[in-house]
């Protein structure tokens, strides 16, 4: 068997290795060559000094610029603004989403019935777009949010959650909210095989020596949950981070909320000169943050995974 | 069987390459056939919501003189430069292309692609005599000398009123009068009919309002027209309006500094600074028009409230067309949507001056007073056609040729008023008829002459909407009073954003 696996491993990887090439790999080194030129989209664009004026060209080394976009991007309010507005969020999202999906997880386990129907439900928000979850919750924070449920006029009024989407710190936990519903299903999932991975036998020993079950979930299920908490974190980090069409759809970046997706995709408009090079720029430096910090994270929780 | 199922498992891998690629093939094949090849000539054209007229007149062409025509129409709503660059990108490109305005064309004549007819040789008699013969205030031109657009057709806006609304509310026998007044009265006139407006509807107290020296008395009685009103303007108060509060109604202020969008695109620092006046003066007349606003169920205050997005474009449409508003600033190309949910109001409609209080001193373009200002509307082209330079001499001659015919031969013409319901920049106000109520307005304006123009057109990119309008409506839409402080915060915001752009 070994043999056989040896012998055709070249063929049955190549399809899909040639497709990830073409379409993963040189897009994005194409991607880091345009960062470093005056790139316009449909040509480069050498530009000018005192005695020679800018001209378009075909050869991307005329429109070589080294460094620039990158000073361009760091200096520029917008993206410092989004960075840390991103990684506020994803602090939030990723507490969020962890918190409530593992919670229902082991609520989900230990129910006798509706298992089934639950899980469907809770997993449901998944199947949706984000844009049209965006309008969705648009609406809940607008309409049953503000008039019905927390307004002036209710019987519940809290300042926080009236209008939303209408100040950028508190857009950013309607945003959470957003994703919790949207992941939390998911992830549910996750711990849910992780959880019916673990040996009831353990629990009954556990029983035995005294433990409650406090002591029990920290000393039984977290260990042994460790490979599912090091998927769900590392796929809540990089979505958090990646966030796009529920931006665009819930506040597109009013009130200072661009992320840097977001912002990255604006940039091209908001520049008299076209700023395609330093979106590209942004895009380079975002795909470096995003890469440490979820390598970080796996290196990280996998430390901490034990064998049952 | 382990044979069987290597030879299954290759047969497989084989389908699936040889699938995944002759998709790619049959594509290629496709653009070849649709274009270049088999065409003379390639139109990319940007009104999507035209696309069916442009095929039929596509077809007409090529029944009359033989020439094969492509026409490539965006989907309505798409971003016309996002399609249109990678549409630059292939080996096919469109020989007439699309340019919306002189910030646009920058990235066209860098990258060599938008043809000059004021330098360009080889041009026929007929198309130089075309180039040559667009308007000075209409032209895609970067410093008055270059010519680089022939116009889609010219639109214009307003203030849209609905006659029957007037008739109802000053119990009028006929409006004309009455219309003809507001056009030409003051700004403080106005400010006084807007507010006595604003009681009569949230009171129903009736008062008298003097309207170019002219007195109108309102009626005691509602009708049933009246009843329905819940504030004076209808207005898109949410982020998909931020176009109609800033781009369009600041493009009337700054009208009092730059005659044509190329001035504006020559700015200088110092002259964006000669706009502070006319910002201010936006800012009040944006004041005025936000404090009377029409929602479904009621009149809207600024606030929170304003900016939901149940308040936004398709709502401020729906509360003209229901009469809910007596006024909604917006131009032509309403007409369609409140047609759709209203005929008989559409049908009835006409435009007003945007009215603001100017102050003759800071009006720098020559000729320009305060009263001529406040008496008439912006007038502008939405869309110009542009020759691709990179084509060959062939489908050059070929671009040429259509351009002329639709615009000069009687049967072009006529596809422009008929088919596609513009109003043709070359119109000849004295006999022309528009298709639709809104179109015969406009030609009225460009009838009586010395219509505005579009200067914001020549802003930096994203400048007016993106950044003022983001501001107004974050900031300002929200607040319940404005002061005089308001005022000028906004237009040193204007200022500031402008001059950043420019020097970055």
């Amino acid at each position: 068997m070994q043999k056989y696996y040896k012998k055709w491993f070249w063929f049955f990887t190549s399809p899909a290795l040639i497709f990830f090439v073409l379409v993963v790999i040189i897009p994005f080194l194409t991607g880091v060559l345009y960062s470093f030129t005056n790139w316009r989209n449909t040509y480069f664009y050498a530009n000018g000094n005192g005695t020679v004026d800018g001209y378009k060209t075909d050869k991307w080394y005329e429109a070589f610029i080294g460094f620039k976009n990158y000073i361009k991007a760091f200096n520029s309010e917008e993206f410092g603004s989004a960075l840390v507005y991103t990684f506020a969020f994803t602090f939030v999202a990723v507490l969020l989403i962890n918190t409530v999906s593992l919670l229902l997880a082991v609520l989900l386990t230990n129910i006798r019935t509706g298992k089934g129907p639950l899980r469907a439900i809770f997993f449901m928000p998944n199947l949706l777009s984000g844009l049209a979850l965006g309008f969705i919750w648009q609406f809940i924070f607008e309409y049953v949010f503000t008039k019905i449920l927390f307004g002036k006029n209710s019987i519940l009024h809290i300042e926080f959650f009236c209008n939303m989407t209408h100040d950028r710190w508190k857009a950013l936990f309607a945003l959470a909210f957003m994703a919790t519903w949207q992941m939390a299903g998911y992830m549910m999932i996750i711990y849910i095989n992780g959880l019916n991975n673990i040996p009831t036998e353990l629990y009954e020993a556990a029983d035995m020596d005294g433990a409650n079950v406090w002591q029990k979930f920290k000393i039984v299920t977290m260990p042994l949950l460790m490979p599912s908490i090091t998927i769900v974190f590392f796929l809540t980090l990089a979505n958090s981070f990646k966030l796009f069409d529920q931006n665009v759809a819930l506040t597109n970046g009013t009130f200072n909320t661009r992320m840097i997706a977001l912002n990255i995709v604006q940039e091209i408009s908001d520049r008299a000169d076209l700023g395609y090079g330093i979106a590209q720029a942004e895009a380079i430096i975002f795909f470096v943050i995003v890469a440490i910090i979820t390598l970080l994270q796996v290196s990280f929780t996998k430390k901490r995974e034990v064998e049952a | 069987m382990t044979k069987l199922k290597k030879i299954m498992a290759v047969l497989l891998c084989t389908s699936l390459i040889t699938v995944g690629f002759s998709g790619c093939g049959k594509k290629e094949e496709k653009s070849a056939s649709n274009s270049g090849g088999a065409s003379d000539l390639y139109i990319y054209n940007s009104k999507g919501e035209s696309a069916k007229e442009f095929e039929k007149i596509a077809q007409a062409y090529e029944k009359e003189t033989g020439v094969k025509v492509k026409v490539f129409s965006i989907g309505s709503g798409n971003d016309h430069m996002a399609t249109l660059r990678s549409e630059m990108n292939t080996k096919q490109q469109p020989d007439i292309f699309t340019v919306q305005s002189v910030s646009e064309l920058r990235e066209w004549t860098d990258s060599e692609k938008a043809m000059d007819f004021a330098t360009a040789e080889g041009l026929t008699e007929e198309f130089k005599a075309l180039a040559d013969g667009v308007n000075k205030k209409l032209r895609l031109t970067t410093n008055g000398k270059d010519n680089y657009g022939i116009p889609y057709c010219i639109e214009g806006y307003g203030y849209i009123v609905d006659k029957k609304m007037l008739i109802d509310i000053f119990n009028l026998e006929f409006v004309d009068t009455l219309l003809e007044d507001l056009r030409e009265c003051d700004y403080k006139e106005w400010e006084q009919f807007v507010k006595a407006l604003g009681e009569y509807i949230s009171d129903g107290k009736a008062t008298s309002v003097k309207i170019n020296g002219n007195t109108y008395k309102m009626a005691k009685k509602k009708t049933a027209l009246t009843k329905k009103l819940t504030g004076v303007f209808a207005i898109a108060a949410d982020q998909s309006g931020k176009w109609t509060y800033s781009d369009h109604m600041i493009n009337v202020a700054m009208n009092e500094v730059f005659e044509t969008a190329a001035d504006a695109k020559a700015a200088k620092p110092d002259d964006v600074k000669r706009l502070r006046g006319p910002f201010i003066t936006y800012a009040k007349a944006l004041n005025l028009k936000t404090s009377y606003m029409a929602g479904a169920n009621g009149p809207v205050k600024r606030g929170e409230d304003m900016i939901s997005s149940s308040n936004n474009y398709d709502a401020a449409i729906q509360n003209m067309a229901k009469s809910r508003a007596v006024f909604l600033k917006n131009g032509i190309w309403a007409y369609n949507s409140i047609a759709a949910e209203n005929p008989e109001v559409a049908d009835r409609l006409t435009f007003l001056p945007i009215k603001m209080p100017f102050v003759q001193s800071e009006i720098r373009v020559k000729g320009y007073t305060v009263g001529g200002m406040n008496s008439t509307i912006p007038v502008f082209v939405p869309m110009y056609y542009a020759i691709n330079n990179d084509a060959d001499e062939a489908h050059k001659k070929a671009a040429q040729d259509f351009l002329v015919w639709l615009n000069t031969s009687e049967e072009g013409k006529k596809f422009i008023v008929e088919t596609l319901a513009f109003v043709p920049y070359n119109v000849d106000a004295a006999t022309v008829t528009g298709k639709t109520s809104l179109a015969n307005s406009l030609i009225e304006y460009v009838r009586r002459g010395n219509t505005l123009t579009d200067p914001y057109h020549g802003a930096p990119n994203n400048w007016s909407s993106n950044m003022v309008g983001t501001k107004i409506y974050e900031s300002y839409l929200t607040k319940e009073n404005w002061t005089q402080q308001d005022y000028e915060d906004i237009a040193d915001y204007a200022i500031r954003k402008w001059i950043e752009a420019i020097e970055d």
